[in-house]
């Protein structure tokens, strides 16, 4: 429902959403709550301070539930269910509540779905055209960002939605990927309240995906991106997606949490190969070694997704010809980040001379500088338009 | 009766002239030092009667009064001992004609068998004095003929100087000049395999005074690296050599056998280090810090990460000016501190860092990490090298590396062509002179503009690579302009570290 105005009569999800923002109001506890009453019900209940009996509330809350409630009691004390609506409505925001109309389609069958999920934007494209999510690790390579975000504008350009989780790293490439072919709408999963953003310097792509698509969030406004907030975004992540790409993945991370959370819901995973020696690819190269499909380009999720391949790519060089010297240079910097002194002791010429290839491959676009490291990058253009 | 006598104190690590004046009168037996001695000053009085006794001389049995003057500089440590003991001794008429103290000053501390001891600060207080002949303790007889104004009389004990004062007996001889000492020669470049880009940074530093910052994983021979930069740098000059003597002997440091500090020194002092023994200072009497004792040298500070960011930010104006100004309520003095900064640091808490992507540490772990450096002192590193591990592959096939003497040869060359632009070294070259000393060719001006305009560079950074383009325009022998050659090797090695890149990118 999206909020409109605010009347008399609040509507339900205004109440659930008051109970979203008590102290302890986990995803499970509750979907247990509004499963067995509805929330006006619950929240007079629990401003009333009466004990749980239900079998599946008293599961959530677990051995400490009498001081969970209490908790709840006196939050709810301080609390109008007027002020969280309104709060709601002047911040832009919608909500849809599980059993409602304007619940998004994809979550209902879920086998974990949220009880109530915040929305900017536009929900509606929840219901149109096929998803990929595109996950990775905050600490990526240069190349794992460039990948994030081609592969983003081209499956974006082919009509496929992304859904990514808005980090540092692959996740923002992606988005960004997805934003500039400007066709299919983005879909982004925030951990924190929509009203805070995190991390905070990702405040225009934020804006940007909103604009563009969708932005949603399990988390009541103002809620703090807590730890444990981030592996039940990425669970919806999973249970949006039609497929799961991990970009760049550390040999433990919250992208594998993600990939998990897809095998939970028999949603197929695909990975992009990197450099064994590449720390930042260690855990997407122990899922190719699992078995699952590789990705190699755009087509390869394409043809994973039942639609065809793309077919207007354009694979011309558009980078000068480095000079017989520069070649060899970039031959030993590789496809890994290499520094100069590494490269120095592969190519043996002296350092000046070196250092001026290195100059004239920067300035062609054949590598690019991460602080004191060289990464030789494929396909001139797409570094280019990188945020 | 009254007698005066000439000595000196240390004021930071300069000599301050002091006249100890004694006073023996009849009334009840007691001894008094005023004129505000430190406490091991006023000890004095149990050295000075026990080094009496055990010469055979007298302790007064009356009223004695010491007055240190002036008497509102901090007089400090024992090296007044003499001073007072020859006072007293005069005063209590034991010292005969009062005239053996005309045009004499006196340095030493007593020990109770009357013997003389060094003391520290020997070459700045004896430079403090005017007296034509002055009486020093034989250990300290090398640093007292580093100045020539004065006549030194050296002894070893009361029982040699009575006679030589009285005129009964001649001075002792003066112990011959010890050679000058040649230094035993410090770790070699050669022993680094590989690191061929820490090494020319590592000579380029040496040749144009450019300070330089090692980061890289543990284990990648940052440490090892730093300590052989002072073999590269050319002997101390007179003027130099003797600035740096006054400060290590100032601050009781050990000196060379011939007394003149004739090498660069090093300094590495730990990430512990507090301001004050970085910077110098002391509430009443003001000590030489680390920086100071570096200067003309090399400081090493390794873990820069480690250090207090608050004492790392007080290097930033030392570093500018070269000397240091400090000033506490009852004191204050002007240090020297022109050093060649060395600094080596982890790319990360975790140490892996490196390439982008190896890291795990967390972004606010590393955010943390990269404000404890600040933004005006990294500005201040004009070389910033990335060492590696190297691959064990890469290090058995990487060429023996030159050694020390051959790289020193060439520092020394491009170090005379910094001279014959009026400069000590290129780091010290005004910026108006720049334009003048290092035109850009066209290319070359290219470079810097593409680099500026990239955010690569900051208009802060632009003199740095110059200045260091220039130093290695020097070592390769080519004269100004300064080509695109040089300018690239002088951007490659002013990388930005990776981890304040990290934060950028992301």
């Amino acid at each position: 429902v999206k909020a409109a105005a605010v009347g008399v009569e609040l509507p339900c999800e205004a109440y659930a959403a008051a109970l979203a923002g008590l102290p302890g109001m986990g995803p499970a506890r509750l979907a247990a709550v509004l499963d067995t009453m509805s929330p006006a019900c619950a929240w007079t209940k629990v401003r009333q301070g009466v004990p749980w009996r239900e079998p599946a509330v008293v599961a959530a809350l677990g051995p400490r539930g009498s001081e969970v409630v209490a908790g709840w009691r006196a939050a709810a004390a301080h609390a109008a269910v007027d002020l969280v609506w309104r709060g709601i409505v002047d911040a832009a925001v919608g909500v849809a509540l599980r059993g409602r109309p304007g619940y998004p389609q994809a979550l209902v069958d879920d086998i974990e779905p949220p009880a109530l999920i915040f929305h900017r934007g536009a929900p509606e494209v929840l219901a149109q055209g096929a998803r990929v999510a595109i996950v990775g690790t905050r600490k990526c390579t240069p190349t794992g960002k460039a990948v994030a975000f081609e592969l983003g504008r081209e499956l974006a350009a082919a009509g496929v939605s992304v859904v990514s989780g808005l980090a540092w790293g692959i996740d923002g490439a992606a988005h960004s990927g997805a934003l500039a072919a400007e066709a299919a709408p983005p879909v982004g999963v925030v951990g924190s309240g929509l009203d805070v953003v995190y991390p905070a310097n990702q405040h225009k792509l934020w804006h940007e995906v909103a604009q563009a698509g969708v932005l949603l969030a399990e988390a009541p406004l103002g809620a703090r991106p807590e730890r444990w907030r981030f592996p039940a975004r990425n669970r919806i992540i999973a249970a949006l997606a039609d497929l799961v790409v991990v970009v760049e993945s550390h040999s433990a991370g919250g992208s594998l949490h993600t990939v998990d959370e897809a095998d939970r819901r028999s949603i197929d995973v695909m990975a992009v190969p990197g450099s064994v020696r590449n720390a930042a690819a260690a855990g997407t190269n122990a899922l190719l070694a699992e078995g699952r499909a590789p990705v190699r380009d755009v087509d390869d999720v394409l043809v994973a997704l039942g639609l065809s391949a793309s077919t207007q790519r354009d694979g011309r060089e558009s980078r000068p010809a480095p000079t017989e010297d520069d070649a060899v240079v970039l031959e030993a910097v590789g496809w890994q980040p290499s520094s100069f002194d590494q490269v120095a002791l592969r190519v043996g010429i002296d350092l000046p001379t070196l250092a001026q290839s290195f100059e004239r491959l920067l300035a062609a676009g054949w590598i690019v500088q991460h602080g004191a490291w060289y990464e030789r990058i494929a396909q001139g253009d797409s570094r280019r338009s990188l945020p | 009766m009254l007698a005066s006598v000439c000595s000196a104190t240390l004021h930071g690590v300069d000599g301050r002239p002091v006249r100890v004046e004694a006073h023996v009168s009849t009334g009840l037996p007691g001894f008094t030092v005023v004129g505000l001695p430190d406490a091991t000053c006023r000890e004095a009085r149990d050295r000075v009667r026990a080094a009496l006794l055990t010469s055979g001389l007298r302790w007064p049995t009356s009223k004695v009064t010491v007055n240190l003057q002036p008497p509102g500089l901090r007089k400090i440590g024992a090296g007044l001992d003499l001073a007072i003991a020859v006072a007293l001794l005069v005063a209590d008429e034991q010292l005969k004609p009062p005239e053996v103290l005309a045009d004499r000053a006196f340095l030493g501390e007593l020990g109770l068998d009357g013997s003389l001891r060094a003391v520290p600060g020997a070459l700045p207080l004896i430079d403090a004095l005017e007296a034509p002949e002055i009486v020093v303790p034989t250990p300290c007889v090398n640093e007292a003929r580093l100045i020539d104004r004065h006549r030194i009389r050296a002894v070893d004990d009361l029982g040699a100087l009575l006679p030589a004062l009285r005129g009964e007996s001649d001075w002792p001889d003066l112990p011959p000049r010890p050679p000058p000492v040649v230094p035993s020669p410090g770790p070699d470049l050669a022993d680094v395999r590989g690191q061929r880009a820490a090494r020319t940074a590592l000579e380029i530093a040496a040749a144009g005074g450019h300070h330089i910052l090692f980061v890289g994983p543990p284990g990648a021979g940052k440490s090892m690296l730093a300590c052989r930069l002072p073999g590269l740098l050319p002997d101390l000059s007179g003027d130099d050599a003797m600035e740096a003597t006054r400060i290590h002997s100032a601050a009781g440091l050990p000196m060379p056998g011939d007394g003149l500090v004739r090498r660069p020194p090093y300094r590495s002092p730990h990430h512990s280090a507090s301001a004050v023994a970085l910077i110098g200072g002391g509430t009443t009497a003001i000590h030489p810090g680390e920086l100071s004792l570096a200067h003309r040298g090399v400081l090493f500070l390794d873990e820069l990460g480690e250090f207090a960011p608050v004492v790392l930010d007080n290097l930033r104006q030392p570093l500018e000016e070269g000397t240091i100004r400090i000033a506490r309520a009852a004191a204050r003095a002007v240090l020297p501190a022109r050093v060649l900064l060395v600094a080596a640091m982890n790319p990360c808490p975790c140490g892996r860092g490196g390439p982008p992507g190896a890291c795990r540490c967390s972004a606010h772990a590393r955010a943390r990490y990269v404000r404890r450096l600040s933004g005006p002192l990294l500005d201040r590193f004009d070389l910033r090298v990335e060492v590696g591990r190297p691959d064990a592959s890469e290090l058995l096939a990487a060429a023996g590396g030159e050694p020390t003497d051959v790289v020193a040869e060439r520092v020394k060359a491009a170090r005379a062509r910094a001279v014959a632009r009026g400069v000590r070294v290129n780091a010290d070259l005004p910026s108006w002179q720049i334009e003048e000393e290092a035109p850009l060719v066209d290319g070359a001006r290219a470079l810097v503009e593409r680099a500026l305009r990239g955010g690569r560079l900051t208009g802060r950074g632009l003199g740095g690579v110059r200045r260091v383009a220039l130093t290695v325009a020097d070592l390769l022998g080519d004269d100004p302009p300064i080509s695109s050659r040089h300018v690239s090797l002088a951007l490659a090695l002013r990388a930005q570290p990776t981890f304040l890149a990290h934060q950028e990118a992301s």
